[in-house]
C-alpha cells in the first residue's frame, strides 16, 4: 500500500527543485525549508516503503517488487521506466535521503551569508538528492543512467558554486571553476565507458531491465564474453563516479566547493551510486571471478594510494576528501573479495563459498551505509570549524576544543568510527572487509593477490587511524593557531543538531544493523536459482562476534590502530616527536611525492592536455595546411586545365575544390580495396 | 470530421500531393510586393508567418490522416515526405520568425530576403516528395541556388561575400558531380524513376560503370551534408552568413542531403539487395569509413576553434558523420533514428545558433570569450544555451541523449543479432565524450567566468519565443521521443517498403 507511491521519492525533491528554483528568491532563507521538505518527505515515503517491503511475506518471499510503464518503444525493444525494491535499494534510499535531510538542515546555518545565491543551492541540491534517490528505486539500466548522469550535471553545478564569488578571493574561484570542470570531464570518461556497457547489455539481453538482465536462465543463455565486457565496461564507470584508480583526482580537487556539498557528494550520494551499482550488478559480475578480481585490486590499491596522500595533507578537507577514497577502496575491495568467491562457488557450485562471500557483499554494503554517517559528521564538522576559524588550513586552527565542545566531541566519535576504534561502527565494517579479504586469499589460482591487497588494507588502516588523529589533535588540541583567535565560538544550533544527531548514528549504526538486520543486507542464490538480495542467511549476533573476535589478525589491527593513533598523539598533541625530522622538514622524497599526489594531477595533464589539444591542434593543421599542401601539388595534375582559372580566385576556393577532387580519388581507391578484399564483384 | 485531408484533396484537386509547396510559392511570390508596399519588416514576417502556417497546417493534416498521393509519377506524397516536410516547415518557421528582430538580416531587400528562404525551402521538400532522379536534382538545385544568395546577401560583411563566393564554387562543383552521377545511374538502369531503377538493378549484376556513378553521388550529396572531406565550405560559410540563414544551413540545407541519400542509396540498395548477384555490403563500409571519418574530424576540430558559429559549423559535420551511421547499417530502425536525430539535431543546433544569433544582435560578439559572465546578464538565454549544449553532447534526459540511444544502438543490435557495425557505435560513442569538452567551454565562459560588466540584457521577442520553442522540445523530445519516433517508424518503414 505504500510501495506504489515509491515513484513519489524522487519525484517531490524534483518539484522542490522546480519549485526553488522559481521562486526561491522571494522565500526566506533562499527556499531552503522547501529543500528540507523534500528531504524529509522523500525520507518518510522510504521508510513506509521499507516498513511494507520488510514486513509483507508477498515482497520479502521473492526479494525484490518492481512494477513498470512503457517509456517508449522502438522496432522490437522497449524502454520502460518504473521502480525495482529490494533491501539494497531500501538502504540506500533510507540513508541517502536521511543524511540528505540532516546536511539541508545544517545548510540553513552554513550558507545563512550567502544571500541571493542561496537560491541556486537549495535548488540544485534538490536536484542532487533527486538524482540519487531516482538512481536508487530506478528498474532498469537507462532510467539509472539517466538519474546517474544528473547527479553527474549537479555536482558540476554545485562544485562550482562559488566561482564567481569564493570567500577566499579570486584563486580560489578559479580553481573552484576548474574543479567543477575537471569533476564533469573525468566523471564523464567513465560515463562513456558505462554507456558502452549498457549497448552491450542491450545488445546480449534484449532488455535492460534489471528483471531480465539478471535472470539466471537469460544470463546462462548469453554469450560469456558479451556479460564480461559488459561487465567491464559498466565498472569503467563505477570508477569515474566513485573516484578510483586512476580516475581519483577529481574528488580531491573537488573540495572547491561549499563544505555542505561535499558532505552531499562523499557521503549519502554521487561516489555511492558507484559502490551501489557494483552491489546492483552483483549477478553479472559474479560470472567472471577475473573481473571481481579486478575490481578488488582496484580497490585495495585505492585504498592505499588515497590513505598515503592524505598523511601528510595540511587542509581539513582534503584530509576528508582523501579518506573517502581510501574508505571507497575499502568497499570495493569487500565486494570484490567476497564476489570472488562468491564467483568461484558459484563456477564449482560450492554452497560454502557462495555463502563466504555473501560475507564481503554484507561487508561492502555495511561499510557504505556506515561511511556516509562519519563522513557526514566529519565533513559537517569540519564546516563548523571553517565556518567559525575561517581558514580550511590546519596549522592556523589549533586549541579549538575549548571554543567548539560540542563540534570537537562529535568529530572525535566520527574519527574514532573511521579508524575502526573497537565497538564504533567503522570498526564493525572494516574487520569484515578486511576478514573477507584475507579470506579471499585462500582460494582460485590468483588467490594470493587477495593475500596482497589484504596486507595494503591492513597499512590503509594503519594510516586511516594516524591521519584522522593528526586531523583532530591539530584542529582541536596543540596551540592556538591564527584561526583559533578569529573563531567566535560554537556554531549555531541548526549545525549542531545535525552533528549532534549524525554522531550517534555514527557510533552505533554499524552494530545496529550489523547484529539486527544483517539477513537483509546480505545476498545469495535463492531455491529458484535466481540472483537474490536478502537470501543469504544472517549469522546473527554471536555469529558475527565469534567472526570478529575469534580472529587473531582482528587483534593485530586494533593493535596498529591503537599505537597510529598513540604516535598521532605524541606528533601532534605531546609535541614530543617532531614530524619535521621525519620528512626533513618537507624535503624528502617521499614527502614531496605524497603531496603532490604521487604526480598524478602532472600525469593528466600531460596526457588530457598535451595530448588532447595538441592532436586537437594537429589534426587541423592537417586539415587546413598538409592537406591543403599536398592537394596543391596534386590538384595541379587533377585539375590541371584548370590552373589558368584557378589564378583569378582565392587560393583558398582552389585548395577546397581540390580537396573534394581527391576526396572522390579516395573514395575511388577505397571502394576498389573493398570489392578486392571483400570478394565483391 | 471536416478538418482531414479532403479538405487538402478538395482545395488543390490532382495536385493535392504538392499543397505544402504550392501554399510556400505563391507566399514566396507576394512578398516582395508586400514589401515594396509596406515598406515594414513586420509586415512581410507576419505574412510569411501566415504561410508558413497554412503550409503546416495542410501538411499536419495530410500527415496525421496518413494521405497518400502521387503526382505525374515525378512527387508522391507518404509518410517520409510528410514528416520530411515538417522538418523543414519547423526550420523555416524559425529562420523566418528570427529574421525580423536580427541585425544581421537585409534592410532594403527583406521582401526578396523571405521569398528566397520560401522558395529555398520549397526545393527541400520537392527533395522530400520526389519520385524521380530529375525531381530530386531539380529540388536540391533550388535549395542550393536560393542558398547562395541569401548567404551573400549579409552586404555589410566582407565574410559573407567571401563565403558566398566559396560556397557557389564548391556548390557547382558538387552539382556537376551529382549530374554526371545521375546520368551514370540512368545509363546502367535506363530509367530515373527510382522504384523502376530499383527494379531494374535487381536484375543485374554490380557494374563499374554504377560505382562510378554511386561514387561521384556520394560526393555530390557529401557537399551537401558537410561530410569529409567534403566539408571545407560549411565553417567559412555558416561564419560568414547572417546567423539565421545559417541557422537555416546548418538545420534544413544539411538534411536535404541526407532525404537525398536516403531517397536515392536506400531505396535502391534495399530494393536491389533482395537479389544476391548484386551485394551492397561493401558500399555500406564506404559509408561507414565516412561516418567515422567525419565524426572524429569534426569533433576534434571542433575543441581548437574560438568563434562559436565555426565552433557550432564543425560541431554539425560530427553529427552529421552520426547520421551516416544510418547509410552504414542500412535497417529501417537505424532510418527511423537517423530521422529522429535529424529532428532533435533541428531543435538543439537550432537552438544554439538562435542564441548565437540573438546575442550578436544585442551587440555581443562571436567569441567564445565574448561570452563570459553572460549567466549573470541574460540568465534564462544562458540557461537555455546551456540546455542546448548539453542536448549536443548527449545529456540525458534531453532530446540528443535519446536520439543518440537510438542511433548508435541501431548500429550494434539488429532484431537480435549484433551488427558488424559496432565498433562505428563505440567510435560514436567516444566522439560525443569528445564534443563535451568543446560545449563545456562555452558552458564554462557562461555560468563560471567573469564577465567585463553585469549589465541586463534584453533579447529581442521573437528571437525569445524561437528559442523557447527549441528549449521546450529539446525537454520534451528527451522524455516524450514517441511523440515524433512514431511518425519516423512509419516514414521508415513506407521508405523501406
Amino acid at each position: 500500500m505504500f510501495v506504489e507511491y515509491t515513484w513519489l521519492i524522487p519525484l517531490v525533491p524534483m518539484l522542490c527543485f522546480v519549485i526553488v528554483g522559481f521562486f526561491g528568491k522571494k522565500m526566506p532563507e533562499g527556499g531552503g525549508h522547501v529543500a528540507i521538505f523534500g528531504a524529509l518527505f522523500a525520507f518518510a515515503v522510504s521508510v513506509l516503503v521499507a516498513y511494507e517491503f520488510f514486513t509483507s511475506a508477498a515482497y520479502s518471499a521473492p526479494g525484490y517488487v518492481t512494477a513498470q510503464i512503457a517509456w517508449f518503444s522502438i522496432g522490437d525493444f522497449g524502454i520502460n521506466v518504473g521502480y525495482y525494491i529490494d533491501s539494497l535499494s531500501c538502504l540506500m534510499m533510507l540513508f541517502a535521503s536521511f543524511i540528505s535531510t540532516l546536511i539541508f538542515v545544517y545548510s540553513i546555518g552554513y550558507m545563512h551569508g550567502e544571500g541571493v545565491k542561496k537560491r541556486r543551492y537549495y535548488a540544485e541540491v534538490s536536484l542532487f538528492l533527486t538524482g540519487m534517490l531516482g538512481l536508487a528505486v530506478s528498474s532498469n539500466f537507462l532510467e539509472m543512467f539517466v538519474f546517474w548522469e544528473v547527479m553527474g550535471l549537479c555536482s558540476y553545478l554545485l562544485i562550482g558554486f562559488w566561482s564567481f564569488t569564493h570567500p577566499s578571493g579570486d584563486d580560489a574561484a578559479d580553481n573552484a571553476a576548474s574543479a567543477a570542470k575537471k569533476a564533469f570531464l573525468v566523471t564523464r570518461l567513465g560515463d562513456v565507458c558505462l554507456m558502452g556497457g549498457l549497448f552491450i547489455l542491450l545488445y546480449a539481453f534484449g532488455s535492460l531491465d534489471y528483471l531480465t538482465v539478471f535472470d539466471t536462465a537469460a544470463m546462462a543463455a548469453v554469450d560469456p564474453n558479451m556479460v564480461l565486457l559488459a561487465s567491464l565496461l559498466i565498472f569503467g564507470g563505477v570508477i569515474g563516479k566513485s573516484a578510483q584508480f586512476p580516475l581519483l583526482d577529481w574528488l580531491p580537487d573537488a573540495m572547491a566547493g561549499p563544505t555542505t556539498v561535499s558532505a552531499l557528494i562523499h557521503a549519502a550520494t554521487m561516489v555511492k551510486a558507484g559502490v551501489y551499482l557494483v552491489a546492483r550488478c552483483f549477478p553479472l559480475f559474479t560470472q567472471n571471478p577475473e573481473l571481481m578480481l579486478f575490481v578488488g585490486i582496484i580497490g585495495g590499491i585505492t585504498a592505499f594510494f588515497a590513505a598515503t596522500m592524505a598523511l601528510n595533507n595540511m587542509n581539513i578537507k582534503k584530509v576528508l576528501a582523501y579518506s573517502t577514497l581510501s574508505q571507497l577502496g575499502y568497499m570495493f575491495l569487500a565486494l570484490g573479495a567476497g564476489g570472488y568467491m562468491m564467483a568461484l562457488g558459484i563456477q564449482s557450485g560450492d554452497t560454502h563459498l557462495i555463502a563466504a562471500g555473501a560475507v564481503g557483499y554484507t561487508a561492502g554494503c555495511l561499510h557504505m551505509a556506515n561511511h556516509a554517517f562519519f563522513k557526514a559528521l566529519l565533513f559537517l564538522g569540519s564546516g563548523s570549524v571553517i565556518h567559525s576559524a575561517g581558514t580550511e588550513d590546519m596549522r592556523e586552527m589549533g586549541g579549538l576544543h575549548k571554543k567548539m565542545k560540542i563540534t570537537s566531541v562529535t568529530m572525535l566519535i566520527g574519527s574514532l568510527s573511521i579508524a575502526g576504534f573497537p565497538l564504533f561502527s567503522g570498526f564493525w565494517s572494516k574487520e569484515l572487509v578486511l576478514e573477507t579479504a584475507m579470506h579471499a586469499g585462500s582460494y582460485g589460482v590468483e588467490g594470493y593477490l587477495f593475500t596482497a591487497m589484504w596486507v595494503l588494507a591492513v597499512v590503509t588502516a594503519f594510516m586511516t587511524a594516524f591521519y584522522m588523529f593528526r586531523m583532530w589533535f591539530m584542529t582541536f588540541k596543540g596551540k592556538p593557531g591564527h584561526g583559533t583567535e578569529h573563531c567566535h565560538g560554537e556554531s549555531p544550533k541548526s549545525m549542531t543538531v545535525p552533528l549532534i544527531i549524525l554522531s550517534v548514528f555514527a557510533a552505533a549504526v554499524g552494530c545496529m544493523i550489523l547484529f539486527g538486520f544483517d539477513e537483509y543486507i546480505t545476498t545469495g542464490i535463492n531455491a529458484a536459482g535466481q540472483f537474490q538480495v536478502g537470501s543469504g542467511h544472517g549469522h546473527g549476533m554471536t555469529g558475527w562476534l565469534e567472526d570478529i573476535f575469534m580472529s587473531a589478525y582482528t587483534y593485530l589491527t586494533v593493535a596498529l590502530v591503537l599505537i597510529a593513533i598513540g604516535i598521532a598523539y605524541l606528533m601532534y598533541s605531546r609535541k614530543s616527536v617532531d614530524p619535521g625530522k621525519i620528512n626533513r622538514n618537507g624535503n624528502s622524497l617521499i614527502y614531496r611525492a605524497l603531496s603532490n599526489r604521487w604526480w598524478f594531477p602532472q600525469l593528466y595533464n600531460q596526457i588530457g592536455w598535451k595530448l588532447g589539444y595538441g592532436v586537437a591542434k594537429g589534426v587541423e593543421f592537417v586539415d587546413r595546411q598538409v592537406i591543403d599542401g599536398t592537394v596543391n601539388a596534386l590538384s595541379s595534375a587533377v585539375v590541371g586545365s584548370g590552373e589558368s582559372l584557378s589564378k583569378t580566385q582565392t587560393g583558398n576556393v582552389r585548395d577546397y575544390a581540390a580537396v573534394v577532387m581527391a576526396g572522390i580519388v579516395a573514395l575511388f581507391i577505397l571502394t576498389v580495396v573493398l570489392f578486392y578484399l571483400m570478394g565483391g564483384a | 470530421m471536416i478538418f482531414d485531408s479532403s479538405v487538402v484533396t478538395a482545395i488543390f484537386g490532382q495536385f493535392a500531393p504538392l499543397a505544402p509547396m504550392i501554399v510556400l510559392i505563391i507566399g514566396a511570390l507576394i512578398l516582395p510586393a508586400v514589401f515594396f508596399s509596406t515598406k515594414r519588416r513586420e509586415a512581410v514576417t507576419a505574412v510569411s508567418m501566415a504561410v508558413i502556417a497554412v503550409s503546416l497546417l495542410f501538411n499536419i493534416l495530410m500527415m496525421v490522416d496518413g494521405y497518400q498521393g502521387e503526382y505525374a509519377g515525378l512527387f508522391s506524397y507518404d509518410a517520409f515526405a510528410g514528416i520530411m516536410i515538417l522538418l523543414f516547415q519547423v526550420v523555416i518557421f524559425l529562420a523566418a520568425l528570427v529574421s525580423v528582430s536580427s541585425s544581421e538580416t537585409t534592410r532594403m531587400h527583406y521582401g526578396a530576403y523571405n521569398s528566397l528562404l520560401l522558395a529555398a525551402s520549397v526545393g527541400m521538400m520537392f527533395v522530400a516528395t520526389a519520385s524521380d532522379l530529375i525531381t530530386i536534382f531539380l529540388g536540391v538545385e533550388l535549395a542550393s541556388i536560393m542558398s547562395y544568395v541569401l548567404v551573400a546577401m549579409k552586404r555589410s560583411d566582407p565574410r559573407a561575400a567571401e563565403a558566398a563566393v566559396k560556397y557557389v564554387i564548391i556548390g557547382g562543383l558538387s552539382t556537376a558531380l551529382t549530374l554526371y552521377g545521375l546520368s551514370m545511374l540512368y545509363g546502367v538502369a535506363g530509367t530515373t524513376n527510382i522504384a523502376d531503377i530499383a527494379a531494374s538493378l535487381s536484375t543485374q549484376e554490380f557494374s563499374w560503370a554504377f560505382g562510378i556513378a554511386m561514387i561521384t553521388m556520394i560526393a555530390g550529396y557529401g557537399f551537401k551534408v558537410a561530410a569529409v572531406p567534403f566539408h571545407m565550405w560549411a565553417p567559412d560559410v555558416y561564419e560568414g552568413a547572417a546567423t539565421p540563414v545559417s541557422m537555416f544551413l546548418g538545420t534544413g540545407s544539411k538534411k536535404v542531403g541526407f532525404v537525398a541519400l536516403f531517397k536515392v542509396f536506400l531505396v535502391i540498395f534495399v530494393a536491389a539487395n533482395a537479389t544476391a548477384s548484386f551485394a551492397t555490403e561493401e558500399i555500406q563500409y564506404v559509408f561507414a569509413v565516412i561516418a567515422a571519418i567525419t565524426m572524429t574530424v569534426g569533433n576534434v576540430v571542433a575543441i581548437s576553434q574560438n568563434n562559436i558559429k565555426r565552433m557550432l559549423a564543425y560541431s554539425s559535420i560530427a553529427q552529421a558523420g552520426y547520421i551516416l551511421i544510418v547509410m552504414a547499417v542500412m535497417t529501417e530502425y537505424a532510418l527511423a533514428s537517423g530521422m529522429f536525430h535529424m529532428f532533435t539535431h533541428v531543435f538543439m543546433k537550432g537552438g544554439a545558433f538562435l542564441v548565437v544569433g540573438a546575442l550578436i544582435t544585442v551587440g555581443i560578439g562571436e567569441k567564445i570569450s565574448d561570452y563570459r559572465g553572460l549567466a549573470k546578464r541574460a540568465p534564462l538565454i544562458a540557461l537555455a544555451m546551456a540546455v542546448f549544449l548539453f542536448a549536443l553532447a548527449g545529456i540525458p534526459p534531453l532530446a540528443g541523449f535519446t536520439s543518440k540511444v537510438f542511433l548508435f544502438s541501431s548500429a550494434i543490435y539488429d532484431n537480435g543479432v549484433m551488427t558488424q557495425w559496432i565498433w562505428l557505435a563505440f567510435i560514436a560513442i567516444l566522439n560525443s565524450a569528445i564534443s563535451l569538452y568543446y560545449y563545456m567551454r562555452v558552458v564554462k565562459a557562461m555560468f563560471i567566468d567573469r564577465g567585463e560588466t553585469s549589465e541586463r540584457i534584453k533579447i529581442p521577442r521573437t528571437f525569445a519565443a524561437a528559442v523557447a520553442i527549441c528549449f521546450v522540445f529539446v525537454c520534451v523530445l528527451g522524455v516524450f521521443p514517441q511523440l515524433i519516433m512514431d511518425f519516423c517508424a512509419d516514414a521508415a518503414s513506407v521508405l523501406f517498403g
